[in-house]
């Protein structure tokens, strides 16, 4: 500081900034092909003329593009602060750097809301239904309440808290409990917005303090995106020292939770209005699609696909003790009746049969009784095993309440 | 002398260059084709309500006889391991030989809000393990979780040891509770009861809203800035709308899953702690005696490695590898290095163990 600068540096300075300011006018008359006025529009007017071009219309990624824009807008104020300042003190070692960057950063200059995290929480009371404001003023039967300093909430708890009376009571009641939760919800979000100028200016600290360290010669830091790098890193570590803290533990749960109770405060109103008009509610649908899972679960457990498998196991072990059977017949003496190799043995033949009651296969049912009585072990297996995989069968006659001609009526 | 010394011709020139890249953008956006994502052919051999598991066809038959099973996490969609034809896992496992599958979750809507972990993981999971092993006409399979599909890897590896040959997890969260895990700082104080109960399934973008916010600055702000970089550069350009469509095509999460997931293992910590119980099935990390290969990203800002690495001290397997990759959360999938490296160590762990 104290130099005085070179007429001849100041000229060019001067050249190059109408170069620039030239530039953003170009920018503006190529994206948007109107008519541009003479002298250059200063740089925002230039940006806000450019950034018009990605209408939703013209460009496909939008999202993005806003993004795009956004972030554009922030560092080229960035740019501009730097460039304003460079053009206060030419001398490049003697610029107040550090005061321009305070300017230009988001969350030091410009209030807590331009921190990433506050517009981000900004954004999340939009996301997932309309945004709170609206909701209370459709169904909470509220105007839209103001944002207000710590101390007015206080007080308007404070009356939200009085009894109410007469014919009215319940909803006048009703109301109040959600006036009461949407303003502790904006003192949750005080606290919270408290934290993110803390971790602003945490990170500054740090910048500051990562600065100094390019202070040595060799070290210095030669361009703006550099800078700019710098100072996100440092930000990024503010951030993550108060959002890692038990402090924000808290303030973050407690914020979550009032504005659950917000939602569901406004839902219940939502669901009276419904039901006032006879329409279904979310409640009833949630009602009926807890029970449409749990019967899924239910079914499944009795017979889907893991029934299925059960039944193929049994199947299986079933066809390799007939096949051990069979083995075992042929190496004995033939005699009596034979099936398939196999000599039968009825069930009426064996001792004590008529007492002891007999045990079918799960699923045959009398089906399998009949196959035991025609003695005929091997077609028992090929039935309950086609019985069980699907194998293909006749259809069911569809019941009439008369037995179908020539079928024989079973029971399970 | 101080610490910033930027010539002021070369700040000027450096914001005309910007300038330069702003004006250009707005041709190269419009000139953009659509972009696409999930480059490898693949078959659906399994499907079931919204999930559908497919089987990637890779230029020649694979020669690995035990298939791998990808179980990506609820939170994000499966393409990211094959999200453009020179930064996919899936392709570069194939041409290694692997035979590889992958659960789509698909997008749940309210008829799913009550799913539960024990309907995703004893459910879904398990027939789909079945599913794939009859197709590749095999007993047991190798399993490769995913974030929260690792975790879920973890409790179905410990509860059907019998149907899994191998265990890969891939940043994957173990210990909830370590000190540098924001997410879990963030959800320790919430009561996810009124959470679910007031929401039902969470909306995806609250999902993306609350990641975005681990690194604010970094990921609303910086990262587009970077984009004025790339902005004359089709190519380049396309590569980035790729993967911000990944970012942002998020599912919304069944509520009773989620319920579950923030109270036992984010809340609970119960993976580590014990006391998990995911229906029928208490979790025994202990039980995990199959060979386990655990990989972990050093810059991971959503699994932080001190949350994968304690894997090892909870297994009970005697063969157990870890190995540290040099990258981010993403990185691990989309980066130069993680073509270079993550598929030829999975390819290399997993034939030691066929032999």
């Amino acid at each position: 500081m104290g130099e005085s600068p070179n007429p001849d540096w100041m000229n060019q300075w001067q050249a190059w900034s109408r170069q620039y300011a030239h530039a953003w006018q170009d920018l503006a008359r190529n994206a948007t092909a109107a008519p541009q006025p003479a002298a250059p529009a200063p740089w925002p007017q230039a940006f806000e003329q450019w950034a018009r071009a990605f209408a939703p219309s013209s460009a496909g990624p939008g999202e993005t593009v806003d993004r795009l824009i956004d972030s554009a807008r922030s560092y080229a104020t960035f740019m501009q602060s730097m460039l304003a300042a460079a053009a206060d003190n030419p001398q490049a070692a003697a610029t107040p750097w550090s005061e321009a960057l305070r300017q230009a950063i988001p969350g030091l200059a410009g209030g807590v809301f331009q921190h990433p995290a506050a517009q981000a929480w900004q954004g999340m009371q939009q996301q997932g239904s309309a945004g709170l404001a609206q909701l209370l003023g459709a169904f909470g039967g509220l105007p839209p309440v103001p944002a207000m300093p710590p101390a007015d909430l206080g007080e308007l708890k404070s009356w939200l808290h009085l009894p109410s009376f007469g014919v009215m009571r319940e909803h006048q009641e009703r109301y109040q409990k959600l006036a009461l939760a949407w303003v502790e919800y904006q003192e949750q979000l005080g606290r919270y917005n408290q934290l993110m100028l803390a971790a602003s200016r945490r990170g500054f600290e740090l910048f500051e303090a990562k600065l100094a360290e390019h202070e040595p010669p060799g070290l210095q830091i030669d361009s703006l995106r550099a800078l700019y790098d710098l100072w996100v890193d440092a930000a990024e570590e503010g951030y993550a020292e108060v959002a890692l803290s038990p402090a924000f533990r808290e303030a973050y749960g407690a914020l979550v939770n009032a504005q659950m109770r917000v939602r569901a405060l406004v839902q219940q109103e939502a669901e009276r209005v419904s039901g006032d008009l006879g329409m279904p509610t979310r409640s009833e649908l949630n009602s009926i699609g807890e029970r449409l899972q749990a019967l899924r679960r239910e079914v499944r457990a009795r017979g889907g696909a893991g029934a299925d498998a059960g039944l193929a196991d049994e199947v299986a072990a079933l066809r390799a003790e007939f096949a051990t059977l069979k083995a075992s017949v042929k190496h004995a003496s033939p005699g009596g009746p034979v099936d398939d190799g196999v000599k039968l043995r009825r069930a009426s033949d064996e001792p004590g049969a008529a007492a002891r009651p007999r045990k079918s296969p799960r699923g045959s049912g009398e089906r399998a009784a009949a196959a035991t009585a025609s003695g005929n072990f091997a077609s028992r297996i090929e039935e309950f095993a086609s019985a069980s995989l699907g194998a293909p069968r006749k259809r069911a006659p569809r019941a009439t309440g008369k037995p179908a001609a020539g079928s024989r009526k079973t029971k399970r | 002398m101080g610490p910033i010394r930027i010539e002021p011709a070369k700040l000027l020139e450096e914001a005309l260059a910007t300038q330069r890249k702003l004006g250009a953008a707005l041709q190269t956006l419009r000139g953009l084709d659509d972009v696409d994502f999930g480059v490898t052919a693949k078959e659906a051999i399994y499907r079931e309500d919204k999930l559908v598991v497919y089987r990637f066809k890779g230029e020649r038959p694979p020669t690995a006889k035990v298939p791998i099973l990808i179980v990506y996490a609820l939170v994000n969609r499966p393409y990211m391991v094959d999200l453009q034809d020179d930064r996919s896992l899936v392709k570069n496992l194939l041409a290694r030989g692997e035979d590889v599958y992958l659960i789509d979750w698909g997008y749940p809507d309210g008829a799913d809000r009550w799913l539960t972990l024990d309907d995703y993981i004893n459910g879904y999971i398990d027939r789909s393990v079945d599913a794939v092993a009859r197709h590749a006409g095999v007993k047991r399979i190798n399993l490769l979780g995913i974030c929260q599909g690792g975790a879920f890897s973890l409790c179905y590896a410990a509860t059907h040891a019998e149907k899994v040959r191998n265990l890969i997890t891939m940043v994957t969260p173990v210990d909830f509770h370590t000190p540098d895990n924001m997410l879990s700082n963030w959800t320790r104080e919430m009561d996810v009861d009124l959470f679910v109960d007031t929401l039902g399934n969470v909306p995806a973008d609250l999902m993306n809203l609350c990641y975005l916010m681990l690194k604010p600055v970094r990921l609303n702000q910086q990262k587009y800035i970077g984009l004025v970089d790339i902005l004359d550069n089709k190519a380049e350009l396309e590569n980035f709308l790729r993967m911000e469509k990944w970012i942002f095509d998020s599912p919304d999460q069944a509520g009773e899953a989620f319920r579950q997931f923030i109270k036992d293992f984010y809340q609970g910590n119960k993976l580590v702690r014990g006391g998990l119980k995911i229906g029928p099935h208490e979790v025994h990390l202990g039980n995990i005696t199959m060979p386990v290969l655990n990989i972990f990203a050093e810059q991971d800002h959503l699994v932080p490695p001190s949350a994968s690495r304690v894997l090892g001290e909870h297994v009970g397997t005697d063969d157990y590898t870890q190995v540290a990759f040099r990258g981010g959360h993403i990185g691990i999938y989309v980066s130069g290095r993680a073509q270079r490296e993550v598929p030829g160590t999975i390819h290399e762990w997993l034939a030691a163990r066929s032999r």
